[in-house]
């Protein structure tokens, strides 16, 4: 883990809303595993950091993939190339991406798609043929960018590939990996209970200490998201006590 | 940088606020040099899961939390922790927890000779169990009657952690003096709430949740410096301390030690930074040791 004093280096659009930061932090990048995040703080700022999946790696640099969901992130996006933020990772328990399987599909909703590049990347060099399902409510919500060796797009208005969700839209395989909505995670869980999922929670520390990002799990009792997870196996987690929708405050 | 808090003499004036430094093993990237002493997530009897998500919630300048003190229980505290614990240059307080006067007594009486354990902090404050913690603390006779219990049980410093929701904290201050505490802790969190508009409900599912950072920190100085003058006893501020000038008003309005909190789930390394500005400003300003620093505290 390390504190990095990043300089960002460039902002591009990949949706309607949807953005891409890419920073520089070289021992992150050289240390990030795919599933893992960053928390992400600046000054003047909110209190708290933010966290963030590791979207991509380019040398030196990392990227991330945000939307202005609350007060901080359109802070952080009215940021500019060449200024600083605190970048504290590589955080958490990422996908387990060995040598086996033979196929993959890789499900994402919205910015879900901010943890499955690396994935994808991963899965590739071992050989295994990547199947990436790209969901979102419509085509102008779609990320733009994309790996693997098949690509399947899934409206829910039916603008841009099939008509539905994508967890619906997704084919059988080998090792499922999913990063979306806790809804869809759940919806993940009854199809393949198998399957690995990276899960949304507010998040305190980032590093395991604060406990305020707890996950219910199937067997009882909790752990953490920043910790244990946020990657876990979807039959673990009680969907129904984990939170399916995270509003975020304004004033903050 | 030596500071005393009577008997015990701690290498820094800058502690390890409960519930923000885990169990002493999870904090990463701290220079541990700073640590003048750490206290532990509130630990009771028995294990215990905790509240249901979502259990933070970021406000401005703060954040309400209600973990509801999820833990291990002693005996895992004792078997996986303080051998650890043992080992460390820094001593480490226990945060302790319980429903009743009887347990809290019971549970220093388990810790006390435990190596690795060099006191307790008596948690008669956390707003976010259903019975037991608040209750003790925001009257005399309750929280004279846990300290009494716990000091009945060990020879180990006992410090006893206030809460701010009382109308006079110099009475409680007064009261766990009168029962043996060591020194006092002041303050742990204010109860708060904060509404998801979105839902028309609470956005903590305990509905309420502790309030720390930096918003709490003028009311946290205010009530330190309240407690400092009702008692003899040392007091040990804590309230939304993030840099050295915070921790250096709290010296000043009579507190002898400091704790930081909040802080380190932001800056991992807070604790160092209060630590060494703390440092540099007696250097700067011709003081040898924070003990020497002028204070304001006129007694009641």
């Amino acid at each position: 883990m390390f504190l990095v004093d990043a300089r960002i280096t460039s902002k591009r659009t990949v949706a309607r809303d949807m953005y891409v930061l890419t920073m520089q932090a070289r021992e992150i990048a050289s240390a990030v595993l795919p599933g893992q995040f960053v928390n992400i703080g600046w000054s003047p700022g909110p209190l708290l950091r933010r966290p963030f999946s590791v979207y991509r790696v380019d040398g030196e640099r990392i990227e991330i993939v945000l939307k202005a969901v609350g007060a901080g992130t359109a802070q952080l996006l009215s940021m500019s190339q060449g200024d600083h933020v605190s970048c504290l990772g590589p955080l958490g328990h990422g996908f387990e991406i060995g040598a086996g399987p033979r196929t993959a599909v890789l499900i994402s909703g919205g910015l879900g798609v901010a943890s499955m590049t690396l994935a994808a990347r991963r899965a590739a060099s071992l050989g295994i043929r990547v199947t990436w399902v790209h969901g979102a409510r419509t085509s102008e919500d779609l990320c733009s960018e994309s790996d693997g060796d098949d690509l399947v797009w899934a409206t829910d208005d039916g603008s841009k590939g099939v008509k539905g969700t994508a967890v619906a839209a997704a084919p059988d395989a080998d090792l499922v990996l999913a990063c979306g909505p806790n809804r869809m995670l759940a919806a993940v869980a009854e199809r393949w209970p198998g399957a690995q999922v990276a899960v949304e929670t507010y998040m305190g520390c980032g590093t395991g200490v604060c406990l305020g990002c707890a996950v219910p799990l199937k067997r009882g009792g909790y752990d953490r998201a920043c910790k244990e997870g946020p990657v876990y196996r979807a039959a673990e987690i009680d969907w129904e006590t984990l939170p399916s929708h995270l509003s975020y405050a304004v004033t903050a | 940088m030596f500071v005393a808090i009577g008997e015990l003499k701690l290498r820094g004036p800058v502690v390890a606020a409960s519930g923000t430094f885990g169990y002493g093993t999870e904090v990463p990237l701290l220079e541990r040099r700073a640590l003048g002493g750490m206290v532990s997530k509130g630990i009771f009897l028995r294990p215990r899961e905790g509240t249901p998500p979502p259990r933070i919630a970021e406000t401005p300048s703060g954040m309400l939390n209600a973990i509801g003190l999820q833990g291990p229980g002693v005996e895992a505290l004792i078997r996986d922790y303080a051998p650890k614990w043992a080992e460390w240059d820094f001593p480490v307080f226990v945060n302790i927890n319980g429903e009743s006067a009887a347990e809290y007594g019971e549970l220093a009486a388990r810790l006390d000779g435990v190596p690795g354990v060099a006191g307790f902090e008596i948690n008669i404050s956390c707003p976010n169990v259903e019975q037991g913690g608040l209750y003790f603390g925001n009257d005399p006779r309750a929280a004279s009657a846990v300290t009494e219990a716990v000091r009945k049980r060990t020879h180990l410093p006992v410090w006893v952690k206030l809460t701010p929701m009382v109308t006079d904290i110099g009475v409680i201050a007064r009261a766990v003096e009168a029962a043996g505490a060591d020194a006092l802790c002041a303050i742990n969190t204010f109860v708060g709430m904060s509404i998801d508009l979105n839902a028309y409900k609470p956005r903590l599912s305990f509905q309420t949740g502790g309030l720390s950072g930096p918003a709490i920190r003028p009311l946290a100085l205010h009530l330190a410096h309240q407690a400092a003058r009702a008692v003899r006893i040392p007091v040990i501020g804590v309230g939304g301390i993030t840099r050295a000038e915070d921790a250096l008003e709290f010296l000043v309005a009579g507190c002898a030690a400091v704790q930081v909190g909040t802080a380190t789930f932001v800056n991992p390394n807070a604790i160092a930074e209060v630590h060494d500005g703390i440092a540099a400003f007696l250097e700067a300003k011709g003081f040898s040791s924070p003990a020497d620093l002028p204070r304001f505290l006129p007694r009641d």
